[in-house]
């Protein structure tokens, strides 16, 4: 493979904006991507920080991130690497056609397809619960057949939050869909054509008013643009919002192909489809990664490196008995002793599983590091959920700290 | 076997390949390829009754390319398509599909009375009748094989060899690909080797539901490359579908002895030149070439994990101006979209890709895949080159 720049492994959330970040600065990039990431399939909101480590909700997650303890991808980051990020990731989305909103200074709760609130921060504009809060009374529309996505259900938890009006009512549309079961993609699909976007419309308009505030599932067409959300609004004289769904959730469908175009738009090289094995090492420097094909081994050449594979699940970090390591580099994860300390037996007790938590420990500079605090490699970064100190899951930040560090190890590649 | 493979328990259901799949995106009759490969060959084992639900599968992989747990789905669905014909009749249909190399040396003999056999208003509407669409020509074939027309070249010899797998579009429809080939490794002073006994690469059989046809073109094909892969000889093809298998398909379906050791040579070609240029093995007082053109790059290429060495390549070449359609799956799949019951769906696949090249107002587009280049051809009027042809005139 011809010699780059930067290879970045893994082609989720901290890997496209690494790539973003490092092709911004004119560095020759090359991602290399398994497969897509969660991102492709989730709901595209940019989660910061939810909740404290006691379990507390942050209102200002941003002023929240100088009370994180060192280890915190956010306090490696730095504050001012992590404003940056945000600026970065929120400019790009611009760039990319489909404007996202909001701060990291104040949380914003925005409602989910079971009826509960989850804690965010950056957002799609169709996805902005502001209108929500405003309103005497909301109109929650389902589409007949539609997986995973019950209003009742909604409605019941939505009824409960101080803020939220208490009046609701359900117009149910029928997308007259034969075959398979149907899912929010086939919806965002048939809004994405003229007909059904018309379909849908004189459906709604038999029990929305002109004024109200209408909660949709995430399928406001496919496309990341605002196209399909105002054509509703203008049609009906509405506010729409998108809520958050089940993958596939399309809201984080449309970031993700807005990301991948943006950064193709820069020049990064994408390879699909290839597994990074292992790394060829000379001196403490990385020199190349080893793709492992069915068919052979190739090199990939190139002058820094950025880890972006991912936690457990993705196989960016593998467990064992008794140990957990890295892969591709060889890198140690620390892991309490007992393996019983690894994981809380009470797995609906509401609290933090210990596991979520295992990772690189990495240098201010995001490099990997070995048992005494030095860097294991001088061009080796590492971002995202492959890193340590912070639970993505119980604290609502893995989008966050992935934009973050993906931005900040971008800005430092050679 | 790579049996380890095609283990279906490494699917946690994230439906990432349920949100790429062209087909499912293209008619709610097929389930997607979540459903069809891990969650329903779950059930097929220890095979239970065989069901189609995979035979709407072009066998694109797509669903591979997106899996972030490296399970090869469309070989799943392979594997279903094949234990149902274990128990069905095939179509006759299918078996001319997939049996092109026997087609082709049944026609070549007799063009341009076979492409006329075939083309003509009366022979389409039989041909409809026995289930091909009829909106959808078939390539024509040329009167002399990339092969015939191979043996009668003189080419200057040089140390360096490398084998040339020509595959059955090349052969019969395509000769032209294979000697742009030939020019551009003669001008980079390399000689060009076809050993006997190649034929079908297997790939149109392993989607049409004929693994026994498929593993005994595996084997013939893994035999006449034998000495040469001993040899450490590297096995280039200008065709995405033949390297692809070459490489990888026939390692997930097969137990074939020498195939391994056949698949670490393999290349695409355009992969191939790249490395040669990155090695400082290609020849660098390149023609002035001028035109704007338009790159499709095909699905067999995508999930090669080789990147886009044809787009790289062109890209360097002096006076070129080229943009990738990034635009998605042709449709036609290699046989897929000649089927009647198939056509509305490949259409509806393609449809983006035809737009784009509609709106590019593009000199040509260039693509590595004969299929998607015939699919774009008939579908919108363009002309289409081999990033190989392109090449030449650079080279040369």
């Amino acid at each position: 493979m011809s010699a780059c720049d930067v290879v970045v492994i893994g082609g989720g959330l901290s890997g496209l904006v690494a790539a973003a970040a490092a092709a911004e600065r004119d560095k020759k990039v090359v991602l290399i991507a398994k497969g897509v990431g969660a991102i492709a399939v989730g709901s595209g909101s940019i989660d910061v920080l939810g909740y404290e480590a006691g379990g507390k909700p942050v209102a200002r997650p941003l002023a929240e991130m100088g009370k994180l303890p060192s280890n915190h991808p956010y306090a490696r980051a730095g504050k001012q690497a992590t404003a940056k990020a945000f600026e970065f990731f929120l400019d790009l989305c611009e760039k990319g056609g489909f404007p996202y909103s909001g701060s990291a200074d104040v949380a914003r709760w925005v409602p989910t397809a079971i009826g509960t609130l989850k804690p965010t921060c950056f957002l799609p504009r169709s996805m902005d619960p502001a209108p929500l809060e405003a309103a005497k009374a909301a109109v929650v529309v389902g589409f007949r057949g539609l997986k995973d996505y019950y209003p009742e259900l909604i409605i019941r938890g939505l009824m409960q939050v101080p803020a939220y009006p208490k009046r609701f009512r359900t117009v149910i549309v029928d997308p007259e869909m034969a075959g398979r079961d149907v899912n929010a993609l086939d919806i965002a699909r048939w809004l994405d054509t003229e007909s059904g976007r018309h379909a849908c419309i004189e459906q709604m308009l038999t029990g929305i008013a002109p004024g109200n505030v209408v909660l949709v599932p995430p399928v406001l067409g496919t496309v990341p643009n605002y196209g399909v959300l105002e054509e509703f609004e203008k049609a009906t004289t509405c506010k729409f919002i998108e809520i958050t769904g089940m993958p596939p959730a399309i809201t984080g469908l449309r970031l993700y192909d807005l990301l991948v175009s943006e950064i193709k738009k820069r020049g990064v090289r994408i390879v699909e489809h290839a597994t990074v094995t292992r790394a060829v090492v000379d001196n403490g420097r990385c020199t190349a990664v080893v793709t492992h094909g069915v068919d052979r081994e190739r090199t990939h050449p190139a002058r820094s490196f950025i880890l972006a594979t991912g936690g457990f699940y993705s196989g960016g970090l593998e467990a064992g008995v008794g140990s957990a390591r890295e892969p591709v580099f060889g890198l140690p994860v620390k892991v309490p002793e007992s393996q019983s300390d690894w994981s809380n037996a009470f797995l609906l007790s509401g609290g933090a599983q210990p596991f979520a938590r295992f990772g690189l420990d990495v240098d201010a500079r995001l490099r990997p590091t070995d048992g005494s605090g030095k860097a294991v490699f001088e061009n080796v970064y590492a971002v995202g959920r492959t890193l340590s100190g912070f639970d993505d899951a119980f604290e609502k930040s893995g989008n966050g700290v992935a934009v973050v560090t993906g931005y900040r190890a971008g800005t430092l590649v050679a | 076997m790579k049996g380890y493979l095609y283990d279906s328990d490494r699917c946690m259901a994230c439906t990432s390949c349920t949100v790429v799949c062209p087909v499912a995106a293209a008619t709610r009759e097929f389930l997607g390829p979540k459903m069809v490969g891990p969650a329903l060959s779950r059930f097929r084992r220890p095979a239970l009754a065989p069901d189609l639900a995979a035979d709407l599968c072009s066998n694109c992989k797509n669903c591979d390319i997106s899996c972030p747990s490296g399970v090869p789905i469309s070989t799943l669905n392979m594997l279903s398509k094949a234990e149902y014909y274990r128990h069905h009749r095939h179509r006759l249909r299918d078996w001319v599909l997939s049996h092109g190399q026997l087609m082709g040396n049944l026609a070549t003999p007799f063009v341009p009375l076979s492409n006329l056999a075939i083309a003509n208003p009366i022979s389409r509407t039989m041909l409809g009748a026995f289930g091909f669409a009829g909106r959808m020509p078939l390539p024509a074939y040329v009167r002399k094989t990339f092969r015939k027309q191979f043996r009668a070249l003189r080419q200057q010899s040089f140390p360096q060899k490398v084998v040339f797998f020509p595959g059955c579009y090349i052969d019969f429809y395509d000769p032209g690909v294979g000697l742009d080939f030939v020019a551009v490794m003669q001008a980079n002073e390399y000689e060009v080797v076809v050993p006997r006994g190649l034929g079908c690469c297997g790939t149109p059989m392993v989607a049409n539901g004929f693994p026994g046809a498929a593993e005994r073109a595996v084997r013939r094909n893994v035999r006449a490359l034998q000495e040469w892969t001993d040899a450490g000889v590297p096995v280039v093809a200008c065709c995405t579908s033949c390297s692809l298998t070459l490489k990888q398909e026939q390692q997930e379906l097969f137990d074939v002895p020498g195939a391994a050791e056949l698949a670490a040579r393999v290349y695409d070609a355009t992969e191939f030149l790249l490395e040669l240029r990155d090695r400082g093995k290609l020849k660098t007082d390149l023609k002035q070439l001028s035109g704007r053109y338009l790159y499709h790059a095909p699905c067999h290429l995508r999930d090669q994990g080789i990147g886009r060495p044809g787009f790289e390549m062109l890209g360097s070449l002096p006076g070129l101006e080229i943009s990738d359609a990034d635009a998605g799956c042709c449709g036609l799949s290699g046989s897929y979209g000649f089927k009647g019951d198939r056509y509305e769906v490949a259409q509806a696949v393609g449809d983006a890709l035809f737009k784009k090249v509609r709106a590019s107002g593009a000199d040509a587009v260039i693509s590595e895949c004969g299929t998607c280049r015939h699919q774009i051809t008939v579908a919108t009027g363009a002309k289409t080159l081999h990033p190989i042809s392109v090449m030449r005139r650079a080279f040369e």
